[in-house]
């Protein structure tokens, strides 16, 4: 039977198959299933859960020359196949019916969001999750299908689409679709909060197994989740699946990146890979799937929206399970890499890892799970308990992943070949993507990154202030307090004739300078005043990113580096604990000037619901700016109390952290801020 | 007449498939059970052989029904249970009638201390009515070893779609369980699941999860689990006696087990029929059966048998050794013709191979 007949029979029977109708169709999905074999080599592992793979259409292969005799009887009692259209059954006891009837109106409220996507030498599955037309989909699926795709909806349209952002080892990728008129608005579905899934409940699956419709309309499955927290190993550096949910709900090659809902009708994931014993069912459904949390995808939405080739993380220390024989064993810190920030917050070989990130962690698995949900650069909280005594929280920054994994390269095709390029794209999406490195598509970056700095010159209106400064108040810190004044201006260097910026502070009779242009200065010179880890060249750059924006900086290095919390901590409030509770999610935006790298965070509400503060959108909440990023501490400026002085909208306080501790609370008396004195 | 039934049973089911899924199993259940349970690591990890299975609770003391795979086959059998504890464990009984083992967790002698465990009451699952066909279960395995210390087992649903026996070519191809099983109408019996409980939506107990098996009438994998009740003629000390699953539990707990004639008479085998595959030298207790040499024009020549092949199947049964390769071939007579699936490189081919006198020189 070819795939074309199967696909008519499926349409005559839509209205109401009966047993014997859909026999043909049965037999047809068995002589599917060979053909399918065929595609997919046998592994030699047969333990391990691996991710679907590409899955080519199958149209124009010829059937297995010896296809193993199956009765249909057998087949259908195995996979579950269930021949019988229930509704309307009036044996059906009253509630049963209702639930029933329940189950299809959820069904039919987010079907028109999951998407067929085809393109390359592959296909999968996805599901939009926004009006404008993205879609969350498998990193495994567009590496099969290149950067433009095809996406087809339940509505039987057939979209152009263009990868967005993606993540390779958390398998996730973003697509867009582009709307056939411009700003029609998408049907999409809401993501739920994963972390409340638990074991026992129903599921829906919902994709393109087989890549059996060819009219995008998708399957569905109905199934019970079997487990939560689940660690499954990566597949080379990439494609490793962390705090994953395990359901029995059958999913099948073609449909990975589909949708995993609640009876709710609410994203809890996205379908990526399975458990499969080879030598017996290949790799069809074992009763054993896994989707990635939507948790986990929540905390890399904003690279996947902004075009990133995002990185996870790692401790830069490794974590090992002490006394491996004991019923009970402890997990305690190995080795720490000296260039770490863990290294620097004072973790050390020995001490016991009690909680990172509020999660209290008692097996190795627990930590690679609560680690591999995080992207590279965040910041958590850590508890150890050093000596066996006493209990400290630290607030450590991750390190990048793909940087400390020895050779990270592409996940090899079962023929040990490393997938080719991805062809220079064609089509009408082909105009909305910019190849770049670091990135997936630099066109959304650009994007994002001028969005920000719109909403910054909105907020705070200083991008015409390009003169000289001077900022007048009272400090405390470090003991001391007083008066301070800090200063930038342009002033004429006799000896290269130009006029060269140069920042001052004076906190009471003591005077700090910088020159930031001047060359061969040593990371010392540079960091003035002592102690603050660079505060002047801080300030060089806020100066620069309020007037200037991202033309300030080196070349195209400002660029939108996704959402990253931040730990403002109140001005009265010395020795923090409990770090959680001033945490705050920011828009990030990362620059370099001269081989300084600077970190913005700014302010966003829909990303803190709930959240009662004063920032409002677009403020920068604080940033930091690091004058020797492998050894040293970045100095951290945090804004706070923004309010009008002097006309100008500005933070009236300014928190100066450098590791650790905090270096001086300026207070703002007076502002002058004068306007660009060139021509 | 098997079939006949199976196909009743089957249509059974589709009228009551409906019926029942409606049910939500509370989350409350499938964490309530999976304190009864726990994970097993022993011997094997090699090609088709895994050395991790699934275990019940049946007293407090630490005393777990398991199934009888060759993973037992270790001294250092160790136990993860529910909260995360890893004992050691040692084997009591095993019985391959009920293709059941018995284990009890390790304890210093000097502590006489109740472990306190939750576990099945077998006694009291007794008593509660046996599932219908159709009716919605669940199962709890540590499948593809997902779980480990305290994480939580899988949990699977589906329906019971038919209680029959399994079927076997007879003569050579042993099946694990000879009584009623349970069959399941969804993908159980994966690598490790063996020893999993089935139970109710209710989380009471059905049955023990049985060893991965192929039926060899459909060549398909059999989803099955051993009821609790089930009842099987077992011979011992040459008297016959019905006995259920629960009924070998509770003499193995108390020591009053007397081992079935099967147990005993399963060593005595004659030679077999005649295949000319010499294998690796066998030297661990489960040695691969890879192939290292075809003795010329022999049976295992003619079927296209070749050096560094490993045997993974012999009509449908998985080989775990060159052991049980043997036992197998124990079983067999000249002229006998079986179904071997081979591993070559990275692909499994099927071959059949049909055995012949052994050489009068030898």
């Amino acid at each position: 039977m070819t795939f074309k007949k199967i696909e008519q029979s499926r349409r005559t029977n839509r209205a109401k198959p009966k047993l014997a109708q859909l026999l043909p169709t049965l037999l047809g999905l068995i002589l599917i299933f060979f053909y399918a074999i065929q595609l997919i080599p046998i592994k030699a592992n047969s333990q391990n859960s691996e991710v679907f793979g590409k899955y080519r259409p199958m149209v124009g292969l010829l059937p297995h020359p010896n296809p193993p005799e199956v009765s249909h009887l057998q087949l259908s009692h195995e996979t579950g196949l269930n021949l019988i259209e229930g509704n309307g059954d009036s044996s059906l006891p009253n509630e049963l019916k209702l639930e029933e009837s329940k189950r299809i109106d959820v069904i039919k409220k987010v079907k028109p969001a999951v998407v067929a996507i085809f393109g390359g030498s592959g296909g999968g599955s996805g599901v939009l999750i926004d009006p404008r037309g993205y879609a969350l989909t498998n990193f495994h699926v567009v590496q099969g299908t290149g950067v433009v795709m095809k996406a087809g909806l339940p509505d039987g349209i057939y979209y152009d689409a263009v990868l967005v952002g993606q993540d390779k080892v958390g398998d996730v990728a973003m697509i867009k679709l582009l709307p056939k008129k411009p700003d029609t608005p998408f049907p999409f579905v809401k993501m739920a909060d994963s972390d409340q899934v638990k074991v026992g409940e129903w599921s829906l699956a919902m994709g393109n197994p087989f890549l059996l419709a060819k009219d995008f309309d998708p399957s569905v499955s109905f199934g019970l989740i079997s487990g939560v927290n689940r660690y499954q190993y990566p597949e080379g550096n990439f494609l490793e699946y962390t705090d994953c949910i395990q359901f029995d709900t059958t999913i099948n090659p073609g449909n990975s990146g589909g949708p995993l809902f609640n009876m709710q009708g609410e994203l809890i994931g996205i379908n990526g890979r399975g458990s499969f014993a080879f030598e017996k069912r290949f790799r069809i459904n074992c009763g054993v799937g896994y989707a990635i949390s939507i948790n986990q995808i929540k905390n890399f939405l904003g690279h996947l929206y902004s075009g990133i080739d995002a990185d996870h993380a790692t401790l830069g220390a490794t974590i090992k399970s002490a006394e491996e024989d004991s019923t009970l064993p402890k997990l305690t810190i190995g080795e720490v890499l000296e260039e770490s920030d863990a290294y620097r917050r004072g973790i050390q070989e020995g001490d016991e890892l009690v909680s990172f990130s509020g999660r209290v962690i008692s097996t190795v698995n627990q930590f690679k799970n609560v680690l591999g949900i995080y992207p590279k650069e965040w910041r958590l909280p850590l508890i150890v308990r050093k000596n066996e005594r006493e209990k400290k929280e630290l607030l450590v920054r991750l390190q990048s992943y793909q940087i400390a994994v020895s050779n990270p390269s592409m996940p090899k095709d079962k023929k040990g070949i490393l997938p080719k390029g991805p062809p220079s794209p064609k089509g009408p999406a082909a105009k909305f993507y910019v190849k770049k490195k670091g990135f997936a598509n630099y066109y959304f970056n650009r994007e994002y990154r001028d969005q920000i700095i719109a909403k910054l010159n909105q907020s705070l209106h200083l991008d015409n202030k390009n003169g000289n400064w001077t900022i007048d108040g009272a400090f405390i810190g470090d003991g001391r307090k007083g008066s301070f004044q800090l200063t930038c201006k342009d002033e004429f260097d006799s000896e290269k004739k130009v006029e060269m910026p140069v920042l001052q502070m004076r906190l009471n009779d003591v005077n700090y300078a910088l020159r930031p242009l001047k060359l061969m200065q040593s990371e010392v010179d540079r960091s003035e005043p002592r102690g603050s880890g660079g505060f002047l060249m801080a300030f060089y750059h806020l100066k620069k990113l309020l007037t200037q924006g991202p033309k300030g900086f080196d070349g195209d290095s400002c660029f939108y580096s996704g959402y990253a919390p931040i730990y403002p901590i109140p001005s009265n409030i010395l020795n923090p604990t409990n770090y959680k509770q001033y945490r705050i999610m920011a828009d990030q935006l990362q620059s370099d000037f001269l081989d300084v790298p600077s970190k913005w965070f700014f302010y966003r509400s829909d990303l803190n619901p709930g959240l009662k503060t004063a920032y409002q959108d677009g403020d920068i909440i604080g940033f930091e700016t690091s004058l020797n990023p492998k050894e040293w501490d970045p100095c951290e400026v945090y804004l706070h109390d923004y309010r009008t002085i002097d006309g100008i909208r500005f933070p009236h306080q300014i928190e100066i952290r450098y590791a650790d501790k905090r270096f001086a609370l300026l207070t703002i008396e007076k502002l002058n801020l004068a306007n660009s004195n060139k021509k | 007449m098997f079939r006949d039934r199976y196909l009743l049973s089957f249509i059974t089911l589709l009228g009551l498939t409906n019926l029942v899924s409606g049910q939500a199993p509370t989350t409350a259940i499938t964490e309530k059970v999976n304190q009864k349970l726990v994970k097993l690591y022993g011997a094997g990890g090699f090609q088709g052989l895994v050395s991790y299975g699934t275990g019940i609770l049946i007293s407090s003391q630490g005393h777990i029904l398991t199934a009888a795979t060759q993973m037992l086959d270790t001294r250092e059998l160790r136990v993860h249970l529910y909260d995360g504890r890893r004992l050691q464990a040692k084997v009591l009984v095993i019985e391959p009638e009920f293709d059941a083992a018995i284990l009890e967790i390790s304890r210093d002698k000097k502590e006489k201390r109740d472990l306190n465990l939750p576990y099945f009451d077998l006694a009291a699952e007794l008593k509660k009515p046996a599932p219908e066909i159709g009716e919605m279960v669940l199962a709890f395995t540590n499948a593809f070893k997902i779980a480990d210390r305290d994480e939580p087992l899988s949990v699977q649903q589906g329906r019971i779609s038919a209680h029959t026996k399994l079927t076997a070519r007879r003569g050579i191809t042993q099946i694990p369980f000879n009584g009623e099983v349970y069959f399941v109408d969804t993908i159980l019996n994966n690598p490790g699941a063996a020893g999993g409980a089935l139970t109710s939506s209710r989380g009471q107990l059905i049955g023990m999860i049985g060893k991965e098996y192929r039926n060899v009438v459909s060549d398909t994998w059999s989803n099955y689990a051993i009821p609790i009740n089930c009842k099987v003629e077992i011979e011992r000390n040459k008297q016959k006696k019905m006995l259920t699953l629960v009924d070998f539990c509770q003499e193995a707990v108390a020591g009053k087990w007397v081992s079935s004639s099967k147990n005993k008479t399963q060593a005595k085998k004659g030679p077999g029929g005649y295949h000319g595959i010499v294998f690796v030298p066998d030297v661990v207790e489960q040695t691969p059966p890879y192939i290292d040499r075809i003795e010329a024009n022999s049976p295992a020549a003619k079927a296209g048998l070749k050096v560094d092949d490993l045997i993974v199947y012999v009509e449908g049964e998985p080989v775990y050794s060159i052991k049980s390769f043997n036992e197998m071939m124990s079983r067999t007579r000249p002229g006998t013709e079986l179904r071997l699936e081979i591993r070559r490189g990275e692909k499994l081919t099927g071959l059949t191979i049909v055995l012949g006198d052994f050489p009068k020189s030898k």
